[in-house]
């Protein structure tokens, strides 16, 4: 009797995970409800721990970079000198810009975009499912799909959204329902095209397969950056540098291997990225 | 108020496994080894050795409700921890009687359980489509620094909790 028992407990167990996996594997939009109130509740808890956990990691990360801090001011000095002249440039170029803007009457890019700050607050520790989770929701204006870039250049995009945590699939993460359209910069509108495909876990890096090519090959070093052709992502976000060109196994396309710019496990200080110009319902994910 | 006790340190447990892989050094989680934190695991084990009784079930109640919010709040994908945590605490609260209680024991079952746990989960992960590497690789650079880690960490928790659980349980029976 008992035995029997224990045997109908672990099916019903069996049957409950195989419902919930294929329903939480279903191509679904939205959380539920439950769910929204679960991760705002964990999240309100994260905020809490993660602010002191935050301040003594980072305290020690201070005496790592102390110990760096004379190379790399001379570094930076040097650099700074080249970037007066830069920046000068650049105003120029702005204004100009604005003005031919303001000329033929169109004030939004895809460019254009509007951010969203935010702090990371968790990450989550099953290491198959590069996710972490943000302290901004839906009252902020954080939509699914949008993308999320740090300082140094994308690092993902939101995965799903509840009133005051988001959680962000990091570029790690992206598997091949998941592409961006991303493109390197050349003069005279030879610039190539791509589609970033999928990470690579044993060379670290993305695959950009390349549509379009132009007369030049690719160097390594080369700046890959999004195109905002998808419909989702604005245009210019820095994705990674060019590491590698292979071609693919049918010798007809090839694919280059890029290295993303933003470092995937040292993550802080996010910005979302929410595009000014509405593109098409389906966009990035095909 | 002693039964408000373990749900709450779970749920504390749950949100610091958020900020673990933070703890670490980076440089550490940026090779190929790979460390998953399973200290509510860790802690659902001293329960089901310390608080529950040969027929009461307690821990298992807690492994459904910690696992079910792991899985809400970091993978997205629901029943898989539940599931998991639910079987390898049943088993080891079976277990649990073969041997005396003490920090032995309990390192013992902790390795036992978190082996039993990483097979289903990542199993489950495999089936699914979600990982995809070679299953020796797998032993190496998950298993055996996980193991390491969480062993710690429950060396850590036994003297914190280990007579505290004995105590709550004993007042609960009164």
């Amino acid at each position: 009797m008992f035995r029997k028992k224990r045997l109908f407990t672990i099916l019903i167990g069996i049957i409950i995970l195989v419902v919930l996996i294929g329903y939480s594997l279903r191509d679904r939009t939205n959380l539920t409800t439950g769910e929204q109130f679960v991760s705002d509740i964990i999240g309100m808890v994260q905020n809490v721990i993660s602010t002191p956990v935050k301040y003594v990691t980072n305290i020690f990360e201070n005496i790592d970079d102390i110990r760096n801090t004379y190379d790399e001011n001379q570094l930076l000095r040097e650099k700074l000198a080249q970037y007066k002249g830069l920046i000068y440039e650049v105003q120029e170029l702005k204004e100009e810009n604005k003005e031919l803007r303001d000329i033929v009457d169109k004030a939004d890019t895809i460019r254009s975009y509007n951010p969203i700050h935010a702090t990371v607050t968790a990450r989550s520790p099953e290491r198959w499912i590069d996710q972490v989770t943000i302290n901004k929701g839906s009252l902020a204006g954080v939509k699914e799909n949008m993308a999320v870039i740090t300082a140094e250049g994308m690092v993902g995009k939101i995965q799903s959204v509840s009133k005051l945590t988001s959680t962000v699939q990091l570029l790690t993460g992206f598997d091949e329902f998941n592409r961006i359209s991303a493109t390197i910069s050349r003069k005279d509108g030879n610039d190539i095209f791509g589609l970033i495909e999928e990470y690579d876990e044993e060379t670290n890096s993305l695959f950009l397969r390349i549509i379009e090519e132009s007369d030049k090959d690719l160097k390594e070093g080369e700046l890959v950056v999004s195109s905002g052709m998808g419909g989702v992502f604005p245009a210019g976000l820095p994705i990674g540098t060019v590491k590698e060109v292979v071609p693919d196994q049918y010798g007809l396309t090839r694919t280059a291997l890029v290295e993303p710019a933003a470092n995937m496990y040292d993550i802080n200080n996010v910005i979302v990225v929410d595009r000014v110009l509405e593109g098409e319902e389906e966009g990035e994910e095909e | 108020m002693r039964h408000i006790f373990l749900p709450l340190i779970l749920l504390f447990l749950v949100v610091l496994e958020g900020v673990a892989l933070d703890i670490l050094p980076s440089s550490l989680i940026d090779g190929n080894i790979l460390i998953t934190p399973h200290w509510v695991l860790m802690f659902l084990v001293l329960i089901a050795m310390f608080y529950d009784s040969r027929n009461s079930y307690h821990s298992i109640i807690y492994a459904v409700f910690s696992g079910l919010l792991i899985d809400i709040a970091y993978t997205g994908i629901l029943g898989v921890y539940m599931f998991t945590y639910a079987v390898v605490i049943y088993i080891i609260h079976e277990l649990r009687n073969l041997l005396h209680s003490n920090i032995y024991s309990s390192l013992l079952f902790g390795i036992i359980g978190l082996t039993i746990a990483e097979l289903i989960i990542n199993l489950i992960y495999y089936v699914v489509g979600i990982m995809d590497s070679i299953w020796i690789d797998y032993l190496m650079e998950r298993l055996l620094p996980s193991i390491l880690a969480n062993s710690i960490f429950l060396l850590i928790i036994y003297p914190l909790f280990a007579k505290r659980l004995d105590k709550w349980k004993n007042s609960k029976i009164k």
